[in-house]
């Protein structure tokens, strides 16, 4: 049975810290020094790690920590037929693969269900589930088939949709879609959207989309303000917006004081691109700046952003923090 | 024996080879060198560095290791500039005498530290007093330290290097506009920046080419002007005094740019630094048979100096270290009379070598490796270089460029002008450095490294040669964005 979820529900944006460990052996499985069994293994011990580490955190919704994936990209480019891949093209595995589309993609399950199983099998938290969008995808697997990138997107959309209905089915109520390209193609936005809709359509789950600006190596891949999302972005059929605040300062804030009530908001309160660790009163006090804007009943707290980048002990705390934080401000709304 | 040839340029190398076999030879005959020492040695005739260094005509340096090995390694170092004839002989018994196993206690001539780390050695000590005391040095030696550079002036001022570096960051600006993600402050920085002339001429430059297309960047630039000495700060103001309205001067660690600038993190767009990676604190690793060590020095006066310095100076030779001391701290003022202590600071670094010994990593558990970078991603980088390689770790640029990196706004570049080996191969072509530059110390970067820390942190590294000026022997390391 879940356990109910408090107001200001608590929950990360998708991967946890990667540990040293882990990247050396991944590292030693592309040079050929481990079986694909050993390091499914591995992973499976990895997730479970970072599952208990969420849960001891306090945080309400969890992840796998997507500790199976080398990046956001290649993931899912290797799962998808019609996808060609240069496995010789990757030093760490962390670098994005040369991969590419030559001909229409064909529909076949990709094989993301099992992960939700595996997640949904060693928590009794609500669980989430992340998937990387169709415009992210569009832009890092070279289009050499479709017209144009946006029927490129819109293509991947319907090939990924029926895995999504069938994560929904296995019982997942609450699927993220990453969208961080967003932020760097402002232009784009509009079949952006339209390709998220078509991802999306039928799936019978709670829907965020998480839009940030890039998380590469730890960084930013790019700088701006929100402002370009409003109003394309209401068109998008989710249920939920997943943004940076902490970073970027919270300024952004204010231009989602009119936000439609079927959006909630998604507010990050936790700098993953640096290793200083907020204090609990540093999230209460960015969560109230929110609370200003938006309703409590409509908020959700997590970090800018996924915690690959962060050791391990940083993002414990990070997230620690972030809860002990929710909780103040939970206090205060009681009274 | 294992005779290393790498760089020998001058036409006498084939014979001051042959002397040195030789005589390698005929010492192992008489019985001076025993046969299981002869085995395992390893003769190194050249070294590519500043001609004023640290090095003795002839040296050894042996390895320890808390776990004897039969085979450690024993090498002898020969700087074929300083041998003269006749001389050779004697210097290589002289040294042998020092590699015994066990060790002698040490050179001959007054020790000033014990073993340790290059980066903690008090050659550094030295070096910092040079840039916080440099109007001093300046004086009494009566040259600029511009003047000791190769060529008399650094390469950093050259306009046409110049006039490139505003264009792309021109270009840059203009694709950021073109994109709605230009920035309201466009944030530059120079680290280390002498006297001001290259920021004077980048602000010049900048100025013109906004103004030639109209593009009204100017007023929104905020230029920072970085160096770890106020003194080096003030002397560089008057060359940016048409620009004082957008300049700011900062002092700042350059090992840690981001300690003092932590509120401009992903907001500068353009940082340069010229000859300041060369200079700062660094060590050195070798691995021989598969074995990775750490080289260790120690610093000393060699007797004969020592001897001299005391008469001149009137300072008993047994307070030399103490009083080196007391100058490293105070600065020369600390020996009552200024000039007196101008004169020893400078006999004494003129005069001061350094002894090596190779140290297993096995027994410096403790040792870290700067950067973030993990023993494992050594390893890494080490699986592609050629097995017996001695090279800088370059401590400080690996500290500098890792916390210099996330200053940069996500679609910023860092450029810096030095003297770089650009990969572990090129160490076989020799070994570079350090040397002295005038008061200061001057080292070869490990580009290789970098490169590696910057493929970690988000950043492909290239590096450029200096085309700008015939015979120059820096490149331009830039970075770019990696996806």
């Amino acid at each position: 049975m879940l356990m109910p979820l408090p107001i200001l529900p608590t929950t990360v944006v998708g991967s946890y810290s990667i540990p040293g460990w882990l990247e050396r052996l991944k590292t030693e499985f592309y040079a050929r020094r481990i079986s694909r069994r050993d390091l499914d293994e591995i992973h499976d011990t990895a997730v479970k790690a970072a599952i208990k580490d969420q849960e001891v955190a306090g945080i309400d919704i969890i992840t796998d920590g997507e500790l199976r994936r080398d990046n956001m990209i290649d993931y899912f480019a290797e799962r998808l037929p019609g996808v060609q891949i240069d496995h010789a093209s990757k030093k760490f595995h962390y670098d994005f693969y040369d991969s590419k589309v030559l001909g229409k993609l064909p529909t076949a399950p990709l094989g993301l269900v099992d992960d939700f199983k595996f997640l949904r099998a060693f928590t009794e938290r609500e669980a989430k589930f992340c998937v990387t969008g169709p415009h992210s995808l569009s832009k890092r697997i070279r289009n050499e088939h479709y017209p144009s990138e946006e029927e490129f997107a819109m293509d991947l959309a319907r090939v990924m949709n029926p895995e999504l209905k069938a994560i929904a089915k296995a019982g997942a109520r609450f699927i993220q879609i990453d969208e961080p390209c967003y932020s760097g193609f402002p232009d784009d936005l509009a079949w952006g959207v339209r390709a998220l809709n078509a991802l999306v359509e039928g799936v019978e789950a709670k829907i965020a989309v998480h839009i940030c600006y890039g998380n590469r190596y730890g960084k930013p891949s790019w700088e701006g303000s929100y402002q370009y999302l409003l109003p394309r972005i209401l068109d998008a059929k989710v249920h939920q917006l997943t943004l940076e605040f902490a970073r970027r300062g919270g300024e952004d804030l204010q231009l989602f004081r009119e936000l439609p009530a079927r959006f909630e908001l998604g507010i990050g309160v936790i700098d993953v691109k640096t290793q200083a660790v907020e204090t609990p009163d540093l999230v209460a006090e960015r969560i109230r700046k929110a609370l200003a804007v938006i309703p409590a009943e409509r908020i959700f707290v997590l970090p800018d952003c996924g915690c690959l980048h962060l050791p391990r002990d940083v993002a414990f705390a990070k997230l620690s923090a972030m809860v002990e934080g929710t909780r103040l401000v939970r206090k205060e709304l009681k009274h | 024996m294992i005779v290393q040839l790498n760089h020998l340029q001058k036409k006498s190398a084939a014979s001051t080879t042959k002397e040195v076999v030789d005589t390698f030879y005929s010492l192992l005959e008489e019985g001076h060198i025993e046969q299981e020492q002869f085995a395992r040695l390893r003769v190194q005739l050249d070294w590519i560095q500043y001609r004023q260094n640290f090095r003795e005509c002839v040296m050894a340096t042996r390895a320890t290791s808390d776990v004897p090995q039969q085979f450690s390694p024993l090498e002898v170092h020969i700087d074929t500039r300083q041998v003269t004839p006749g001389s050779l002989r004697e210097a290589i018994l002289r040294t042998m005498g020092n590699a015994a196993d066990p060790p002698l206690p040490g050179p001959e001539g007054v020790l000033l530290e014990n073993f340790r780390s290059f980066r903690e050695s008090i050659a550094w000590g030295f070096n910092r007093l040079y840039w916080h005391r440099l109007a001093d040095w300046e004086q009494f030696t009566g040259r600029g330290y511009e003047q000791a550079l190769p060529g008399g002036k650094s390469d950093a001022n050259h306009p046409a290097a110049v006039a490139d570096c505003v264009a792309d960051f021109w270009t840059l600006l203009r694709d950021l506009e073109n994109r709605k993600q230009l920035p309201e402050e466009l944030f530059v920085m120079e680290i280390g920046v002498g006297m001001g002339t290259r920021s004077g001429l980048w602000l010049d430059r900048f100025h013109a080419l906004d103004r030639e297309r109209g593009s009204s960047y100017y007023p929104r630039l905020k230029f920072l002007l970085g160096d770890y000495s106020l003194a080096t700060l003030e002397r560089s103001r008057p060359a940016v005094k048409e620009h004082l309205d957008l300049c700011s001067f900062v002092v700042l660690d350059a090992l840690n740019p981001l300690k003092n600038l932590a509120f401009l993190r992903h907001k500068i767009l353009h940082i340069h630094l010229t000859n300041v990676y060369d200079n700062l604190p660094d060590e050195e690793f070798a691995r021989r048979d598969g074995r990775l060590y750490a080289v260790q020095v120690r610093a000393y006066i060699p007797m004969a100096d020592a001897q001299r310095i005391s008469r001149h100076l009137e300072i008993p030779e047994a307070e030399i270290p103490g009083t080196v001391n007391r100058l490293v701290e105070g600065g020369p003022d600390y020996l009552s009379d200024r000039r007196r202590g101008l004169a020893f600071w400078q006999e004494v670094w003129k005069a001061m070598r350094l002894e090596e010994r190779l140290v297993n990593l096995d027994d410096l558990p403790g040792i870290s490796i700067p950067g973030d970078l993990r023993a494992s991603q050594l390893e890494d980088v080490l699986a592609q270089a050629p097995s017996d390689v001695r090279f800088h770790l370059s401590s400080g640029a690996l500290e500098s460029f890792h916390n210099t990196l996330p200053l940069l706004h996500p679609r910023g570049f860092l450029q810096v002008q030095d003297i770089f080996v650009t990969n572990f191969n090129e160490y076989r072509l020799g070994f570079h450095g350090p040397g002295k530059l005038d008061g200061s110390i001057v080292n070869w970067v490990n580009g290789a490294l970098l490169r590696e820390v910057g493929e970690r942190a988000g950043y492909d590294v290239h590096f450029a040669p200096f085309h700008y000026r015939k015979g120059s022997k820096t490149s331009i390391l830039y970075t770019t964005q990696r996806e």
